[in-house]
């Protein structure tokens, strides 16, 4: 089961059989990877979560390493890696992991895996309309198997395995379906992409997706210190400038170049750099056309792909007008964390704090689409946590999720989804803080919440008689998780 | 994209969203439960056709299109009918018809209540209501009593229909902010081409208004006769006063550990009070949030929020401060502070609809906007976003519906919210096509808190260009001040707008 690939598309009938010199080369460098896979439960935190089993694809390059989608092996508790004309089953371990360009470099324990093996050679980004293999193990059968198509289309595309992210994404013909996930896209011998997404059948005919080298190589040369930073963002919003009037008001000729800087986070790279009302004017020497697109290698693509190929502390020059006056702004690049609280998570379990039978969870995409939560402020704090810098009050948003109904919370049922501000006076800036907070000794547990809502009140003689009660009647093995990894 | 949607929308007026409208049954099948109409009840009642015509929120120089409703009138004291403020609500021109030969009158609206749902209608022609008779009112009305529900037929023959009382408790009327007293029936109802305002008597008196019918549960929610008593009082003087509130919200102090925390005695009873609304009378008279109100004058707060009434029983406190009382009237209210009681006294006064931010409903006063080179601006209204449909609490931009949810809690001062609903592409919006909805903070430097703020700052461009600042991206954007002049004309004539602005 490929998570983000869709799966309701029908099988395009495949120009399958391995007869052509290209399948019988491949065959050495494919792996078809089976993953079982426990996804968590948000609603029940403290269980282990559901059990499932999924197959894609891989392939073998260079320092015996395998490449794959990180959708394929995200939750994973164990891999089983699977060579051609090879019986045996190697069980192989993530060695990196890319969520936010679904990306994952997988290692087989047993090196013995890598004789007689391949290693894949990348090329660069295919042109428009030439032809291209993709090779995997898609639905309709367990062998390999091999579709053809042409280029379709270069753009950015959000990637669905994180939800929010959007890098270089190339569009192909070629039939896509679940199970071709991390499988090689091949031009002329050489891996031009890696098979990724697309849209069911009965939405759009034809249209897959691959990741193209670019990405590949960004992420390849990222783990190459021994660690995964991640992409870098000048954590900034920009607006076009296509009006006249807004040009001349701003101080610029007609010469259709630069974009308007509307919001700079507060915790990205350009903080203190960068203004709201500037202009940019170039990026890297670049110069930055109004509608946000630079030429690079000859092609015209959106300003953002100069820092994609960026990593973690690298600098970047920009030529800006601030108040009519040009200036250069150089700056590091790094992360955006706050971003991440409406991205998809994986490999960690949810974090949570149990008390008197009222969970505590904080706020993050994976908590809004189990609890499908229709209460406004939550909505809210959820979709502008970014855009009106939430994030400032309230690192994390620790919401009241669930209660497991007891005598000791029998008069709280109404206060679920509301968000934590104060318990015994302290300020609630992250679970720790919840944590810490029933952790002292107190008679009562006084909980405020956001906004004109009344308190919910504990007492503590009540929440340790009940304890035990609620653990076992609820089947809970932990009170609480707060160790695991916090998005920030 | 949003004019797009903006064309799917049909704007859901505040009338047809809180009536169910039934399936027709055929009239020939009449329960067991009809009777005809006694005499007196025939001669007390009219039927009252009204021509409706909503204003249009997305395009706010228009109309919708027009749509009738007819309903039955009570005809009271003073030469007057008595109606849902629903079925006349955004009248444009209001039919009355007697049952008995189908004499017509036209009337217009005498006072207009949309809280609490009433309306008192007048004839044109007094001699009109000559021979018909008025309906006194009665609140002596017990659950288990049997009242009338009075309807006609398309021939004019009154009909009435035995109603059982089933509870009597304050409940949400037409705007989802008020909430009154509210008899609930249960009773079978055939829908006789009118819509349902309907008269409902107890032995010949008025005890009673329907204002919605679930035919699948067959319940009728009717207007109280306390709270018609308290309009037909405070209409009878000018200017009306209508209905006070107190101006604070509560939740119930049943929780044992609540109450030991605050030092609540059992025999105590009394609500946490959650919330006080800015510039409201409890704030005013000094009450705060945290305190626990534990009487209203002599009349002791349960832990739920209930008050004994000698004839409803429990009831909630609402009654007390909306109905009981009138506007200029002072309650005391008994409240424990940090364990210590204490009596404030409050006046109570009504919230007219300018101290909202954002106004929960708007019927019968034309939209305000201001257009300046394409873009148009509004000030936000709760009718606005229900134009989004029945799910406009999704569907609609959500920091608007936020704004609008939380306003009591977000605003401090009085204000309203500009903002950009949408745009008339014209050569001054090139660029600015995909923008929409937007919150505006400042115009030419001046910070906006109302429509008529936003006109004076427009007069003021800054070195010939008007700066539009935004609370969301694009944060600013600008128009040429002399092309938008110049444009002013052009724009109006393409798209046959007939005012660019109305404050």
């Amino acid at each position: 089961m490929i998570r983000s690939l869709a799966l309701a598309a029908l099988l395009l009938a495949s120009h399958a059989v391995a007869q052509t010199p290209r399948v019988v080369d491949i065959r050495k460098s494919l792996v078809r990877i089976t993953t079982t896979s426990q996804e968590p439960d948000y609603k029940v935190p403290w269980n282990p979560g559901s059990i499932s089993g999924g197959v894609g694809a891989g392939f073998v390059i260079d320092g015996g390493r395998i490449l794959t989608n990180a959708h394929v092996v995200s939750n994973a508790r164990f891999i089983v890696v699977e060579k051609e004309d090879d019986p045996q089953r190697y069980p192989a371990l993530v060695q990196f992991v890319g969520h936010d360009c679904d990306l994952a470099v997988l290692h087989v324990l047993d090196k013995g895996f890598f004789q007689n093996t391949r290693p894949l050679v990348f090329g660069g980004i295919p042109a428009i309309e030439s032809p291209v293999s993709v090779y995997g193990y898609p639905i309709g059968g367990e062998r390999l198997s091999v579709t053809r198509g042409i280029i379709s289309r270069i753009d950015f595309q959000t990637y669905t395995h994180s939800g929010i992210d959007s890098h270089l994404t190339v569009q192909l013909d070629a039939a896509i379906n679940p199970g071709n996930s991390g499988g090689p896209v091949m031009q002329d011998g050489r891996v031009v992409g890696v098979a990724f997404q697309g849209y069911s059948g009965d939405v759009a005919q034809n249209v897959g997706y691959m990741i193209p080298t670019p990405v590949i190589r960004r992420f390849l040369k990222d783990i190459a210190g021994g660690h995964y930073d991640g992409y870098v963002d000048l954590s900034i919003t920009y607006f076009k400038l296509l009006n006249p009037a807004e040009r001349h008001a701003l101080g610029l000729p007609d010469d259709e170049q630069g974009v308007l800087v509307s919001s700079v986070s507060s915790e990205g790279s350009s903080a203190g750099k960068l203004r709201q009302g500037d202009v940019l004017l170039s990026i890297d020497d670049h110069p930055i056309a109004s509608d946000g697109f630079v030429q690079l290698d000859g092609e015209r693509v959106d300003m953002s792909e100069i820092v994609e190929r960026k990593f973690k502390g690298d600098p970047v020059k920009l030529e800006v007008l601030r108040d009519k006056m040009k200036l250069t702004v150089e700056l590091q690049l790094k992360g955006n964390w706050p971003y991440l609280i409406q991205a998809n998570h994986y490999d960690s379990p949810p974090r949570f704090v149990l008390f008197g039978g009222l969970v505590f969870q904080p706020l993050s995409k994976n908590f809004m689409d189990a609890y499908q939560v229709e209460d406004l402020r939550l909505r809210y704090f959820y979709n502008f946590f970014i855009t009106d810098e939430i994030y400032r009050e309230h690192p994390e948003v620790i919401v009241l999720s669930n209660i497991l109904p007891d005598p000791v919370n029998a008069y709280l049922t109404d206060l679920r989804f509301q968000i934590v501000d104060e318990i015994n006076s302290k300020k609630i800036r992250g679970l720790d803080d919840v944590a810490r907070a029933f952790a002292e000794k107190s008679d009562y547990y006084v909980i405020r919440f956001v906004g004109s809502v009344r308190p919910a009140v504990l007492e503590r003689s009540a929440v340790e008689q009940a304890r035990n009660r609620i653990m076992g009647n609820y089947n809970v093995q932990n009170e609480q998780y707060v160790d695991g990894s916090v998005i920030r | 994209m949003k004019l797009l949607l903006i064309g799917f929308c049909v704007a859901l007026g505040f009338v047809r969203l809180t009536l169910a409208e039934p399936e027709p049954t055929p009239k020939d099948e009449r329960t067991p439960k009809e009777e005809p109409a006694s005499q007196e009840q025939k001669s007390s009642v009219v039927r009252v056709n009204s021509t409706n015509q909503a204003f249009d929120f997305f395009r706010p120089w228009s109309k919708l299109a027009p749509f009738s409703r007819r309903g039955l009138g009570a005809v009271i004291d003073g030469g007057k009918i008595l109606v849902t403020a629903e079925l006349v609500a955004n009248s444009n021109y209001i039919e009355l018809e007697k049952s008995d030969g189908g004499e017509k009158s036209i009337a217009t609206v005498d006072v207009i209540d949309y809280e609490a749902n009433l309306a008192t209608l007048r004839p044109t022609h007094p001699e009109f209501l000559e021979n018909l008779q008025a309906l006194q009112t009665t609140t002596d009305v017990k659950t288990g009593d049997t009242l009338s529900v009075l309807q006609m037929e398309s021939n004019g023959t009154p009909v009435s229909t035995k109603a059982l009382v089933t509870t009597v408790e304050v409940g949400r009327y037409a705007i989802e902010d008020s909430g009154y007293l509210m008899f609930r029936l249960s009773c079978p109802l055939q829908f006789r081409e009118n819509s349902f305002t309907l008269p409902i008597v107890k032995d010949n008196k008025l005890a009673a208004f329907l204002m919605r019918y679930d035919s699948r549960s067959q319940t009728v929610d009717a207007i109280a006769s306390p709270v018609i008593e308290h309009f037909l009082s405070a209409a009878a003087q000018v200017p009306y006063k209508g209905f006070p509130r107190a101006g604070i919200g509560f939740s119930p102090t049943r929780d044992p550990q609540l109450r030991r925390y605050l030092k609540l005695q059992d025999s105590d009873g009394g609500v946490y009070v959650n919330q006080v609304e800015r510039n409201g009378p409890a704030a005013k008279a000094g009450i705060k949030e945290g305190d626990v109100l534990l009487a209203i004058d002599d009349k002791q707060v349960d832990p739920d929020g209930d008050y004994l009434h000698p004839i409803y029983g429990k009831l909630s406190i609402t009654h007390l401060t909306t109905t009981e009382a009138y506007p200029g009237q002072k309650v005391v209210m008994t409240i424990l502070r940090n364990g210590v009681r204490e009596k404030i006294s409050v006046e109570l006064f009504r919230r007219s609809l300018s101290d909202y931010v954002v106004e929960p409903y708007s019927v019968g006063v034309p939209p305000r906007y201001y257009i300046l080179g394409g873009l148009i601006f509004q000030e936000l209204t709760r009718q606005y976003l229900r134009e989004w449909g029945n799910n406009w609490l999704k569907d609609a931009p959500q920091r608007l519906v936020y704004y609008d949810r939380f306003q009591s809690e977000l605003f401090p001062e009085k204000r309203k919210i500009v903002f950009l609903s949408q745009i008339l592409p014209t050569r001054d919006t090139v660029g600015y096509e995909q923008i929409s909805n937007l919150v505006v903070k400042k115009l030419n430097g001046q910070r906006i808190l109302n429509l008529d703020q936003f006109a004076q700052a427009a007069a003021h461009p800054e070195e010939g260009y008007h700066k539009i600042e935004f609370e969301d991206d694009p944060h600013e954007i600008y128009l040429d001040a002399n092309q938008v002049e110049q444009d002013a004309a052009q724009l109006q004539k393409i798209y046959s707008l007939p005012a660019l602005q109305r404050l």
